[in-house]
């Protein structure tokens, strides 16, 4: 194989492998990814990262999902640390549709709750509650967070779970408006146009 | 980047038949609500099928996508241009992990996309298997070939599945920058040396044909695809897609006195459609059976791309090793 680009000819390797069909995992697990955009406002899941520890899963978060002025901070979490209820719809509220669980008594725990209140757009944090098991968290989130509501899917996640972003981190974001070359509104080229036009138009 | 050019094969219909006719009938209605799919609905058989290839091929097109561009990153002309060209097939890339995420949530998981991808079992873009000689084709590519994309992407992001419609959002805000940036070189060529304008010419002579092949098989031809449609997998036809690619650039590149290579090419006033010569279909279907001038190439670079990142992700794996000060 020859490549019309000396670059690839280049490549150590080219032409010489062979395809090697990947293993279980080899693409690491997945990492949930929460988003601020402003200051004030409510985190809200915007997708998800592939690391191989939640310290790189913030990384690549951060990578994938704030190359731009998008947001102000961001957390990740496992993806098994999520737990998640039925998925609803109509006038039915997801928080009916729990299976009934006994309140257990133990160590009580904070968890974040997310809520999905218009189908086709993403869950969105809705308040924090205390419980000693994520099957409580739900029930204790159906009577502070989802009454008189019609909410179509709840995620409770144990804060514990969750790598937050620190005082520290945020500098991660502070070059970003040095990058205007990443931004559409740096590429301004109408008075070239209009000079290249009135150009050519002396020119006929 | 992406094109309606690699969904061309038909679509088998007999599973439908197996499906539970009541689940199937509150699905339609739910699209036809306008309300978009979410990975905990019920979906057919064929929905879900149809969609992993049709998102996984358009993870697949924004890596490869990236390759004939990516190596134009060392010898783009200037600081500027390089740093420019850097952020672009960064953000190429990136769209390539969003979209693997939305195809995951149907249930195929990233290690088999990928290794679908380097056996060639699943197309990406046919118009990246041709290559960029100059910097003007890597200019063409950034402005002509993204436009494009964003025709297709723009009408896609208004389809039925939510994940994949999310993900598009956020495509297409970067995709503007793309464009933005494109349209800034080539004005700078057009407006430089004669040298420059030639140099641009022969890029669009050469990229003019995969260009049109970009949003598929003329309708005419295309595999029937009103279920795509009734779906909201597929938002427009080819032939619509490509008229407003037409309808949108045509000018622009006519206002910078380049000459497209079709004489055929021109607006009908009365249809308010774009007339031209019929793309040669044959070819079209031979390069993206593997025949055109780089498909080895770039399945071969990805190869070795993974290979070569293969000894991280297992170092990632195992973790667990840890260094200890010997003792003596
Ligand atoms: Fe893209
Ligand atoms: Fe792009």
């Amino acid at each position: 194989m020859k490549s019309l680009d000396p670059r690839v000819n280049r490549l150590p390797g080219f032409g010489q492998g062979e395809v090697q069909p990947k293993a279980a995992l080899d693409q690491l697990g997945t990492y949930e990814v929460f988003v601020q955009a402003k200051e004030g406002k409510p985190f809200q899941h915007e997708g998800i990262v592939h690391a191989s520890d939640i310290e790189l899963a913030y990384i690549l978060a951060k990578e994938t999902f704030t190359r731009r002025f998008t947001c102000v901070s961001l957390y990740v979490t496992d993806t098994r640390d999520v737990y998640v209820s039925p998925l609803s719809e109509g006038q039915t509220s997801a928080y009916d549709l729990l299976p009934a669980a006994e309140v257990q008594q133990g160590e009580q725990e904070m968890y974040e709750v997310y809520h999905l209140v218009k189908r086709g757009k993403q869950h969105v944090h809705a308040g924090e509650v205390s419980a000693s098991s994520p099957q409580g968290a739900m029930q204790v989130a159906k009577q502070q967070l989802g009454v008189g509501k019609v909410v179509y899917n709840v995620w409770v996640i144990r804060k514990k779970a969750i790598r937050y972003t620190t005082d520290t981190d945020k500098d991660l974001w502070l070059t970003l408006p040095d990058k205007k070359y990443r931004d559409a509104s740096d590429y301004k080229a109408g008075d070239k146009l209009t000079a290249f036009l009135e150009k050519a138009k002396h020119a006929v | 980047m992406y094109g309606g050019g690699n969904t061309f094969e038909g679509i088998k219909t007999d599973s439908l038949s197996q499906e539970d006719p009541q689940k199937l009938a509150e699905f339609e209605a739910r699209i036809a609500r306008g309300e978009k799919i979410e990975p905990g609905d019920w979906m057919p058989d064929m929905y879900r099928k149809q969609l992993i290839r049709m998102i996984e091929q358009h993870g697949h097109s924004e890596i490869i996508g990236a390759l004939p561009e990516g190596t134009w990153i060392t010898r783009a002309p200037g600081f500027k241009r390089k740093l420019s060209l850097m952020a672009k097939v960064q953000d190429e890339v990136g769209h390539a992990q969003l979209l693997y995420s939305a195809a995951e949530t149907l249930g195929k998981s990233r290690e088999q996309m990928l290794d679908d991808l380097i056996t060639g079992k699943s197309k990406y873009s046919n118009i990246f298997n041709y290559p960029a000689f100059t910097w003007a084709d890597s200019c063409f590519i950034s402005w002509l070939v993204d436009a494009g994309a964003i025709v297709n992407q723009l009408a896609n992001a208004k389809g039925s599945y939510g994940p994949y419609c999310r993900a598009l959002e956020r495509i297409c805000a970067e995709e503007s920058f793309h464009l933005k940036y494109g349209h800034h070189c080539v004005i700078y060529l057009a407006s430089g040396t004669d040298k420059q304008r030639q140099m641009f010419q022969e890029a669009l002579n050469r990229w003019w044909a995969p260009m049109m092949h970009f949003f598929g098989p003329s309708d005419k031809i295309s595999a029937h695809t009103e279920v795509l449609m009734k779906w909201k997998v597929k938002m427009s036809t080819n032939d619509d897609q490509r008229n407003q690619f037409l309808d949108m650039y045509v000018p622009k590149i006519w206002e910078l006195g380049f000459t497209i290579p079709d004489p055929k090419l021109k607006k009908n006033t009365e249809t308010n459609k774009w007339e031209y010569t019929e793309p040669d279909w044959e070819e079209f279907k031979r390069v993206i059976n593997g025949d055109g001038p780089c498909n080895k190439e770039r399945l071969e670079v990805r190869r070795i791309a993974e290979e070569r990142g293969r000894w991280v992700r297992e170092a990632l794996k195992s973790p667990s090793m840890r260094y200890v000060t010997p003792l003596a």
